[in-house]
């Protein structure tokens, strides 16, 4: 093997997407001073689910499941990719055999992860050669289409994490509330916000328009490039970049929401996958969530600023970008 | 003469009842019974007559509504949305200056076609913030151009009529192009429009210097705008116009 490959464990090790660095975030892995952008690049990719069930779900609804929500995925019209299931196995899912599997685990170390993503990649070009999924069975799953009480529903937590297995990191589309032994989730547009909705709810079946944007800027088809478009700029505080800003970009035309992050040093940051039009920009400290959950923790997010409007309308042309928008913060 | 100045002045009052009340053909018809024929000195142009023009139109703006940006809220019962600011938008009224050029098919008839170009600013109000950010009145400025073509009718006067003032409707439609900011994004549309005006002549020689005020609405189709369906601007305007 001529090429270095390496483990790259999903969430926990989530580092910088390569330039350009977009709306939501896209998982990447650091090699050197450079960072490359994980994604598949061989379609179908290929997948196998583990043939064993846990209480209230069989193996066969489990596998229905992922297929659903694969499928998810697989309909954006601006994206390009596809994948294929392989069959049921008696592998778990684990790292490093050589083949993508999806299955439960039982992970009671991990008693407040529901579900997590693994890769294992080729450093040259962030090529994903296998992706790994576990649905902790320390918590209680369904598959009922309209969601059961008190259990998670397995094929929304499987669209988040399915969003990883393609590359894309945590979105901060969301608002949360804190509560003793963690956060609760108050509200979120997109499905890749890293705190998932309570048990019972079965809303993140459905991608955002903020997790279309995402999966659309690594996959995006040539129409995606020449029917969107994108905004980048800066934001500063008292003359400096501030890095881990959160900045959303609204049309009021559409409604839609869409978010990206401050990921240089000079605060620089570009949202793509933007419908042409009008845009309001807002930024705020990313603090509805744990940093952790969105970067290394040797990024340096900065949270000591003011939620701010920008005051300039903001137009995002056809297939082109609008660029320089200095936004600048006031710290607390 | 005394007469004749006396029909003069008959007619002239006549008009002004007329253009308010719809009897100006009646009277017309009165003089020329009385008058004899004689060479058009009137105010009404010939036909093959042009007529350029340009001045200020103040067009109106329009109330582009509200949205808010929401999120899906985490509940199995609470189905409203957690709103995390609001937005209301509109596009403030501009003055346009615009320029016309008209061939007079008939005295009465006459083709017209034109330009305007407008900067109305387009305001979004930023308010309700989840997270407290102080609200805030985000802007852009528009540029608008419109190429319209038109057909005027005028309520022209007898040939010896020695009035200044003729009354005119006209209708028509045109293009509408709208740039925003940074020139980077173009928004095409139709524009119907219709009104009413009319032109004060200085004096009654072929070539000759007036002025003309006109208000009317102007219905869009397309352009800038949230919704698929027509909207309506009021639109008003006074040029100086040239008679040759």
């Amino acid at each position: 093997m001529t090429r270095r490959q390496r483990v790259v464990a999903a969430v926990a090790l989530i580092v910088l997407a390569g330039v350009p660095l977009s709306a939501y975030l896209k998982l990447g892995s650091r090699v050197g001073a450079r960072t490359v952008t994980l994604q598949w690049r061989d379609f179908p990719a290929r997948y196998f689910v583990t043939d064993a069930g846990v209480d209230g779900v069989s193996a066969q609804q489990f596998q229905t499941a992922i297929a659903r929500a694969f499928s998810t995925w697989e309909a954006v019209e601006t994206a390009n990719l596809s994948t294929e299931f392989a069959g049921f196995t008696a592998a778990t899912p684990r790292v490093g055999d050589s083949i993508s599997v999806l299955g439960f685990l039982g992970r009671s170390d991990q008693s407040r992860t529901l579900a997590a993503t693994s890769f294992f990649i080729d450093t040259v070009d962030g090529r994903i050669l296998e992706s790994d999924i576990y649905f902790n069975t320390t918590f209680g799953w369904s598959t009922s289409e309209s969601g059961t009480s008190g259990r998670f529903d397995l094929e929304s937590i499987a669209v988040h994490e399915i969003g990883h297995f393609f590359g894309l990191s945590h979105s901060a589309l969301g608002e949360t509330e804190l509560l003793s032994g963690g956060r609760r989730v108050i509200a979120a547009e997109s499905v890749m916000f890293p705190i998932a909705f309570s048990a019972g709810n079965t809303a993140d079946r459905t991608l955002k328009p903020d997790d279309i944007a995402g999966l659309s800027d690594i996959y995006g088809t040539s129409a995606f490039s020449r029917q969107f478009g994108s905004i980048s700029g800066r934001v500063t505080k008292n003359g400096t970049g501030v890095i881990g800003a959160h900045v959303i970009a609204f049309n009021p035309r559409t409604t839609r929401l869409v978010g990206g992050f401050t990921l240089t040093s000079d605060g620089g940051f570009v949202i793509a996958g933007l419908d042409p039009g009008p845009y309001v920009l807002r930024v705020e400290p990313l603090d509805d969530g744990d940093i952790e959950s969105f970067f290394d923790s040797s990024f340096g997010v900065d949270v000591d600023f003011n939620v701010k409007f920008h005051e300039r309308i903001v137009v995002v042309p056809r297939g082109g970008g609008t660029s320089n928008i200095q936004i600048r913060v006031t710290p607390k | 003469m005394s007469l004749a100045r006396g029909v003069a002045a008959t007619v002239r009052h006549a008009a002004c009842v007329g253009a308010l009340g719809g009897t100006l053909g009646m009277m017309a018809a009165d003089a020329q019974i009385r008058s004899p024929p004689q060479r058009p000195i009137g105010p009404t142009p010939r036909a093959g007559s042009w007529e350029i023009g340009g001045g200020p139109a103040f067009v109106g703006g329009y109330d582009l509504g509200s949205a808010s940006a929401d999120l899906s809220r985490n509940s199995t019962t609470d189905t409203n949305p957690f709103t995390l600011f609001v937005t209301d938008s509109n596009v403030t009224p501009a003055w346009s200056p615009f320029g016309r050029v008209a061939y007079y098919v008939s005295p009465k008839l006459a083709v017209e076609g034109g330009v305007r170009f407008g900067r109305p600013v387009y305001q979004i109000d930023l308010s309700g913030d989840a997270e407290s950010a102080p609200d805030v009145v985000a802007e852009e400025t528009l540029d608008q151009y419109l190429f319209d073509a038109s057909v005027v009718w005028h309520f022209s006067r007898p040939p010896a009529s020695r009035s200044r003032i003729v009354p005119f409707v006209y209708g028509g439609a045109g293009y509408l192009r709208e740039l925003h900011e940074a020139q980077e994004l173009v928004e095409t549309g139709i524009e119907y429009h219709a009104g009413a005006g009319i032109k004060y002549w200085f004096g009654n020689a072929p070539r000759r210097f007036g002025f003309r005020g006109d208000g009317g609405l102007s219905v869009r189709d397309g352009g800038f705008d949230f919704d698929e369906g027509l909207r309506i601007v009021p639109v008003a305007g006074v040029s100086l116009v040239f008679l040759f």
